[in-house]
């Protein structure tokens, strides 16, 4: 599903010229479940950023689904992203002016689905993700868990092939984090791509993989379970 | 995904009380001067509508040469004009006199006193006038024949209908049938009437009116639609030099629709008047609006962090820019729907106070749809126009900055923010050094010397028996000790007119070509009027006496040549006439210019006006009965009408009047607005640099050295404003003044005193949000970050 090879990316002050991402290559297959760990300033989030399609990279090559598109303008990335990815932030990121269901109904409403057909996709995305009963809360009435499944929700609304997580249980205690975890479990098992950027071993150890970069290099990578039959090759 | 926007719109507005109401606020101010100001140009434009065929109706004012200078006069054409006109000119399909007149109605018993004209009947087609009764034919059949309007009809009779034929008694003397009613002519008139009578009333024993030689009368013509102006006009600026030979007079043709907005003469052609203040005022309305949005757009990318983050997720989840521009200008449209509400509402509040500061009777009509459209235009136009940067300003972040909490640090939009301060700033104080002036001007003007004493002078038009009773009058007036002195005039003391020229006199050259204008008083006018005699001696109260006398000011003496005019005879189309007093030189006419020479005749049955000067010591309710009580005893019917001398001065300055109090008004509101942006901008200002004032506060800065660094920035943006305003401010104000011939020189105090004022606002403008931030608790400011 995704193919990066040799992505760099660089950032740039008056004076010194900082090294995101070094010649980073790797695959990920549909279906499968990546952590990606390290230390702080090692390019994580610049990758997730990149993944997302948030970010364009300063060489090397991304195929996403089968096409090229590092080079991409900000149009074209916005499209393919509200239609293919869905994203979990680690401060949430839901808007405070809107209620749940409307947080969650906006990647519909992007993508241009009709409202009735959006209410009944709401409705059971907030059935599933046990948080039905909050619909007409505000972001700020609801726990820092019950919070991040509302992003949950919001991410998975529009049925993404690939959901990129950033820390998603870093503002959250251990039993909230877990039962994010689950979910995040749950989704892939459904067939959903998650591609996971965590500094937690505990959370790491729901993915299949492990990816751990350094200097905006991998350095290695531990394969925790094998995913169906399809080859890792790096 | 409207709604959506609308939801959000809201729900922000909400949010953010203060900050909405801020805005709310400042847009509301900026379209509800917006408001004021159109109603008063569609008032101003609005002029001489009873006349149907703009284009094709013109009034005929004369150029006249004086010592080699063009000056235009109106009402200021012979009686013949008209009909040589209409005959001579193929393409004049219609021309009419008009002379302006009060008359004293009397209907049974009750008596109105009624203002009115002597007419042609073309001037029931000139000027579209409707008959409800009778018809423009046959109204000026016979001579004693009265076109009334249906309001006069209404006051003089209780059944105002079916009245043709009824019978209107003139000055207690004449019967007047009425041959017709018209419909009331709208207020915005130039040329108004309440009633008509034909104009061989005015002539029938006047054969001078018959004449070439007298100006005296208005006259209008309507040209044929295929007629070309300008050779009409040249045909009619040839007609009165063929007629007198005089080749230094010539009748020209002025536009209906040019008689109010511009109706200032230079050198024979005009150039402008009215109209230059519709086109400021329309200007300033835009300005004020400007700075009402720039508000907007200042608060708005002011605050644009705690937007960042939510334009971040929208277009991580699939927004791209246009969606974010459409959201932000919605939401912009939505403040200026709210600030067009509120300013409706304030707008019925004011719109009695404004009219009175303007004389005008503007109304606000939401029914009317071009009011409405107006309102609706100034809010879509200042939505967008506020919410357009901003909007394209917030939809340019790049989601990746803002999720990742970087700081939102454009130093383009802050540079730009700074720079619409200065706009800010710099019209306010434009506005303060305008105001300034202007009120300067007026005053210096009020206050100049006139040469004659407008202070406890009554005018009283000269009508019935006033004249013939002037003596018994005068005697039972001053026996009660509150009448000092008894004036008579034929000419209104504060005006111009009744004037001439082709004087000869002893020693003068005979090209000398001067406007002199003619006073025919009594004996106690000077005294009256607080002129004085400075050399020879005063009229006798024997008439008589001074049939070959005349008194002259002193600018006409010294036309005379050096050594004293006494003695000198002046030669007036062959009367001779010894000079026998020289007066000073006083003010009438153009209250910023330099009037004429005078000549004063000894001649009170020529008077139209009696002036009494009364005694301060009494009370004007006391003087004013008494006055009243003694003219019903000598000229019984008339009502007692008079007015103040000084009251009649000051409305010489409408216009000034005018032009300073709405400067005064928008100074004070551009002022205001400009503040209400820099007291939001502070707000955020300060919020932003919390961690900063916390840190200092910690590491020892006293309340007052913060303070001071907060509101450091905002005032050096007050005084690059001020490097701005001054010269701008100066150069407009010069040219202002240029229009006058009696002007003040600008001082530079002004420049001072309004940098003065425009800081020390800011100052506490700023230091309200410095002051809270540097007193804040530092340790509550640190932690939070």
């Amino acid at each position: 599903m995704i193919k990066i090879t040799d992505l760099e990316k660089y950032y740039a002050t008056e004076e010194v010229r900082t090294i995101a991402l070094n010649k980073l290559s790797f695959q990920v297959q549909e279906g499968e479940f990546v952590a990606v760990m390290g230390p702080s300033g090692c390019g994580k989030s610049t990758l997730l950023n990149i993944l997302g399609l948030l970010d364009d990279p300063d060489g090397g090559s991304f195929i996403f689904n089968g096409i090229e598109v590092a080079g991409f303008n900000e149009r074209k990335r916005a499209d393919l992203r509200k239609h293919n990815i869905g994203f979990v932030f680690q401060s949430f990121n839901l808007i405070d002016e809107l209620t749940v269901f409307e947080n969650v109904e906006l990647p519909l409403i992007y993508t241009g689905v009709k409202p009735a057909e959006r209410k009944k996709r709401v409705d059971e995305v907030l059935e599933k993700m046990q948080i039905m009963h909050r619909r007409k809360h505000f972001p700020q009435q609801l726990s820092g868990g019950q919070q991040q499944r509302v992003a949950v929700a919001r991410a998975v609304v529009n049925n993404p092939k690939l959901i990129l997580a950033d820390e998603p249980t870093g503002n959250l205690d251990s039993s909230n984090g877990n039962e994010v975890m689950d979910l995040l479990t749950e989704l892939n098992e459904a067939g959903t791509t998650i591609i996971m950027v965590t500094h937690s071993e505990h959370d790491a150890k729901y993915s299949h993989r492990i990816i751990r970069m350094l200097d905006g290099q991998k350095v290695t990578e531990n394969i925790l379970s094998e995913y169906k039959s399809k080859t890792l090759e790096v | 995904m409207l709604k959506n926007y609308i939801k959000i719109a809201f729900r922000n507005l909400w949010k953010k009380k203060g900050y909405s109401a801020l805005n709310i606020f400042g847009l509301a101010i900026g379209i509800t001067c917006a408001s004021l100001i159109l109603l008063w140009v569609e008032d101003e434009m609005s002029f001489d509508t009873i006349v149907t065929d703009q284009e094709l109706v013109y009034s005929v004012p004369t150029n006249q040469k004086y010592d080699g200078q063009v000056r235009t006069f109106f009402q200021a054409t012979p009686g013949p004009l008209a009909a040589a006109l209409k005959t001579e000119i193929p393409e004049i399909t219609k021309a009419a006199r008009l002379r302006n007149r009060d008359f004293l109605f009397t209907v049974n018993s009750s008596s109105i006193s009624s203002a009115g004209s002597y007419a042609d009947p073309d001037i029931f087609d000139l000027f579209d006038l409707k008959f409800i009764e009778g018809n423009a034919t046959d109204a000026f059949k016979m001579k004693e024949s009265i076109v009334i309007t249906k309001e006069v009809a209404q006051i003089l009779f209780e059944n105002p209908t079916n009245i043709l034929g009824k019978v209107i008694r003139i000055n207690q003397q004449d019967n007047f049938q009425i041959t017709g009613v018209v419909e009331n002519l709208p207020v915005n008139t130039t040329y108004s009437f309440n009633w008509l009578v034909p104009f061989e009333n005015f002539t029938y024993d006047k054969p001078w009116t018959q004449e070439y030689g007298s100006n005296f009368t208005e006259t209008f013509v309507k040209l044929s639609p295929d007629a070309d102006f300008n050779s009409v006009n040249e045909k009619v600026k040839h007609i009165l030099p063929a007629k007198t030979g005089d080749e230094d007079t010539k009748a020209i043709l002025h536009k209906a629709a040019d008689w109010h907005l511009r109706s200032d003469f230079k050198d024979g052609e005009v150039v402008g008047g009215r109209v230059e203040y519709v086109r400021l005022f329309s200007f300033i309305a835009l300005i004020i609006l400007v700075i009402a949005c720039i508000n907007f757009m200042n608060l708005a990318t002011a605050r644009s962090e705690k937007r960042a983050n939510e334009v971040g997720v929208r277009k991580t989840l699939g927004s791209d820019k246009q969606q974010l521009i459409f959201q932000f200008i919605t939401e912009a449209l939505m403040t200026a729907i709210f600030a067009a509400v509120l300013s409706v509402l304030v707008l019925i509040l004011i719109i009695p106070a404004f009219n009175a500061l303007i004389d005008k009777q503007l109304a606000l009509g939401l029914t009317i749809p071009s009011h409405l459209l107006s309102l609706l235009a100034i809010t879509l136009t200042c939505g967008i126009f506020a919410g357009l940067y901003p909007a394209f300003y917030l939809s340019s972040f790049k989601p990746i900055d803002v999720l990742k909490g970087n700081r939102i640090q454009s130093k383009g939009a802050g540079f730009i923010r700074k720079g619409l301060v200065i706009t800010q700033f710099v019209i306010s104080i434009v506005f303060i050094i305008s105001t300034l002036l202007v009120y300067q001007q007026v005053q210096h003007v009020k206050n100049r010397d006139l040469g004659l004493d407008k202070d406890n002078l009554i005018e009283i038009p000269a009508n019935g028996d006033l004249i013939k009773n002037r003596k018994a009058i005068a005697e039972g007036l001053k026996n009660t000790g509150m009448i000092t002195g008894l004036g008579l005039s034929n000419s209104n003391i504060l005006s111009a007119g009744n004037n001439g020229s082709g004087l000869r006199w002893q020693g003068g050259s005979s090209t000398e070509d001067i406007l002199v204008s003619y006073r025919y008083i009594n004996e106690e006018y000077f005294k009256t009027a607080g002129i004085e005699l400075i050399e020879g001696r005063g009229f006798s109260p024997v008439v008589v006496n001074d049939s070959s006398h005349v008194i002259i000011t002193e600018s006409f003496a010294q036309l005379m040549g050096t050594g004293s005019a006494l003695g000198k005879t002046i030669d007036r189309y062959g009367d001779m006439y010894t000079v026998i007093g020289v007066t000073n030189d006083y003010l009438y006419g153009d209250m910023y210019g330099t009037s004429d020479p005078v000549m004063f005749y000894n001649y009170p049955p020529e008077a139209q006006y009696m002036y009494l000067k009364t005694n301060p010591k009494y009370a004007t309710t006391e003087v004013l009965r008494s006055i009243e009580s003694t003219l019903k005893e000598y000229n019984p019917g008339y009502p007692f009408e008079y007015r103040f001398v000084d009251d009649a001065f000051d409305a010489r300055f409408k216009s000034e009047q005018l032009i300073g109090n709405l400067s005064r008004i928008f100074a004070l509101l551009a002022i205001l607005i400009s503040c209400l942006g820099l007291f939001g901008l502070s707000a955020y200002t300060a919020e932003q640099r919390r961690k900063e004032i916390g840190v200092r506060k910690v590491l020892g800065s006293t309340v007052a050295g913060i303070v001071g660094l907060l509101s450091r920035d905002f005032i050096v943006l007050v005084l690059v404003a001020l490097l701005i305003a001054v010269p701008l401010a100066w150069y407009l104000m010069y040219s202002w003044l240029q229009g006058f011939a009696y002007r003040i020189s600008i001082n530079m105090w002004v420049f001072v005193f309004a940098g003065f004022v425009a800081i020390g606002i800011a100052l506490l403008t700023v230091s309200f949000q410095a002051v809270k931030a540097a007193i804040a608790n530092p340790v509550k400011s640190l932690r939070t970050e």
